[in-house]
């Protein structure tokens, strides 16, 4: 069954299959756990199911890593409490950085979008294009900080650099891939140059271009999180270096899987409305 | 009266490496107003060129097209185009592909914004809905999307899509070359009655001679008359009325004659006449 191209699991074989190595890991985890508070128990490398309840608690409901839960016992509402603390502000602030990222991404998609189309464009900017691709943009970082100071703009620049060209160019060979005749159709049924780019072939390739774009999801937070770690006074991965300093690992982890929630939740949203925009559209 | 005149035309495609490979070398025809020609040759005479030369889509390397007198340099809505593939947009129903070059010629892309696009939208949706139930589709089709459709039904709506425009011209490139026998024996009698129907100039390219000649109310033949040479015009001839019966469909002896003079004159092969559906 393992090797069969026809292999047919059943609807709770997939199940268990699907959840089976979500639960090996954790098992893992509190098994590893367990034997180490076992030798040390202040150990805080592998925090246990205590520590980390304590430091998700902390996380979650306080807006300082030194506050304790006791502390925050106060009688303020829940909500009030999450919306002023420590994971809640870090996450406006990568948000925000993030916002910006994904905002600049249009801009790339249209240049793709006219470089593939107008072949004056194209030529003016592909090789261009095809170079600043091949800049690692982790080793600009510095340059970016010399230019551009430590503040928002050198983050949002380090992203651009890291992700835009990608984009430009799926974009770019999405819309080479339309057939030609699409395109003369476009213009025998009266539509201009803008006419046809728009709402011939930009209609059509969308739906890729948006998967396109959540492919590079993780790429965008990779760079996004370099940014923060090496100069951010706020966000998820200052946060992140910051207790790393302390050992902090009970508030890592949830940190870890808070983003990794984030982003699923974003990849999740992107292919929901990808879905519902684009009925018509067959994803591989 | 004249409508279509190539004049000396020449295309040569350069391949790297190697002298530039001459498709048409000295091509000149005129098409009247009104005309169905049937455009047929093997596989690389340039058929599909010319079509596309005439549409627009492609620049001769010398020489001149010309309709009405101005000399074309792009397509436009004045000239109806139904590919063999990819003749529909994957992204709308069936009515939104027939509705959309009316909103598109009237609208652009921001006239969509404004409150009279909508009243517009419905009344040509209307005359969408008209000419999907005048191919032969049902109401139900019209919110289809086009991979839902059978190869029959998109080339329907295809032509559909085309002729909303009221085009000048329609050009239909091996239209009907993907479809089942059966399926394209009707679209022959669909398009041949939508030409007598609207008068439309039609240049109709297919690789199959007996189709051509049951089609057309002329053939053209294009072909090399050496295995090296550029292609040119072999054939040109007014085709008979008595290839027709009065019900449209072809007359098997008359069409026999037809198909195999070309052959002989333009071709030198086999007639081949299993393409067309003779009355029963």
């Amino acid at each position: 069954m393992l090797f069969r191209v026809d292999a047919k699991p059943g609807r709770l074989t997939t199940w268990v299959l699907s959840w089976f190595l979500f639960g090996m890991g954790v098992t893992f985890y509190f098994w590893t756990a367990n034997q180490r508070h076992l030798e040390n128990p202040e150990d805080k490398v592998v925090p246990g199911l205590r520590q980390l309840v304590e430091g998700i608690g902390g996380a979650f409901l306080s807006a300082d890593v030194e506050e304790t839960l006791a502390a925050d016992a106060a009688q303020e509402p829940l909500l009030k409490r999450f919306l002023t603390s420590m994971l809640w502000t870090d996450t406006v602030a990568s948000a925000k950085r993030f916002a910006w990222a994904m905002a600049l991404l249009i801009p790339a998609v249209l240049l793709g979008l006219h470089m593939g189309l107008f072949p004056v464009f194209g030529h003016f900017f592909l090789r261009f294009i095809l170079f600043f691709d091949k800049i690692v943009a982790l080793s600009v970082l510095p340059i970016l900080f010399i230019a551009f100071g430590i503040d928002e703009l050198s983050k949002i620049m380090l992203i651009v650099i890291g992700v835009t060209p990608t984009i430009i160019l799926d974009t770019f060979n999405l819309t080479k891939s339309i057939p030609p005749e699409q395109v003369v159709k476009g213009f025998t049924l009266g539509a201009k140059d803008f006419g046809v780019a728009y709402l011939v072939v930009m209609k059509q390739i969308l739906p890729r271009v948006l998967n396109s774009v959540r492919l590079n999801l993780k790429a965008i937070m990779l760079f996004l999180f370099a940014g923060e770690m090496i100069a951010s006074q706020d966000g998820l991965a200052y946060r992140i270096s910051l207790l790393r300093r302390h050992m902090g690992m009970n508030v890592i982890i949830p940190y870890v899987l808070w983003v990794a929630l984030l982003l699923f939740l974003v990849d999740f949203t992107m292919r929901y409305t990808n879905r519902k925009l684009h009925p018509w559209f067959r994803e591989v | 009266m004249e409508l279509i005149r190539l004049s000396d035309i020449r295309v040569a495609y350069s391949v790297p490496g190697q002298v530039p490979r001459k498709v048409l070398d000295g091509l000149n025809l005129t098409i009247r107003e009104g005309e169905f020609v049937a455009v047929c040759g093997q596989t690389g005479c340039g058929k599909s060129t010319m079509l596309r030369l005439i549409l627009g889509a492609e620049q001769p390397t010398a020489g001149k097209v010309l309709i009405d007198g101005i000399e074309v340099t792009r397509p436009n809505r004045h000239r109806g185009y139904v590919p063999q593939k990819y003749s529909l947009f994957p992204d709308r129903t069936v009515l939104g592909n027939i509705a959309f070059g009316p909103e598109m010629e009237e609208f652009g892309i921001l006239g969509r914004c404004t409150p009279r696009f909508l009243r517009r939208r419905r009344e040509i949706r209307t005359e969408a809905h008209r000419l999907l139930i005048q191919m032969g589709l049902c109401e139900s089709d019209g919110s289809k999307y086009p991979d839902q459709l059978s190869g029959g039904m998109q080339q329907r709506v295809a032509i559909a899509q085309a002729l909303i425009m009221r085009p000048k011209i329609l050009l239909m490139d091996e239209a009907f070359s993907a479809l089942d026998p059966a399926t394209r024996a009707e679209m022959q009698r669909l398009v041949r009655t939508i030409w007598a129907t609207t008068g439309t100039t039609v240049l109709f390219v297919t690789h199959n001679i007996a189709e051509a000649i049951y089609l057309g109310s002329r053939v053209v033949v294009l072909g090399k008359e050496t295995p090296q040479g550029s292609s040119k015009v072999l054939l040109d001839l007014d085709v008979p009325d008595a290839v027709r019966t009065p019900s449209g469909y072809p007359r098997r002896d008359e069409l026999e004659r037809l198909t195999q003079m070309v052959e002989g004159t333009a071709m030198g092969g086999q007639p081949e006449l299993r393409l067309v559906e003779f009355e029963r």
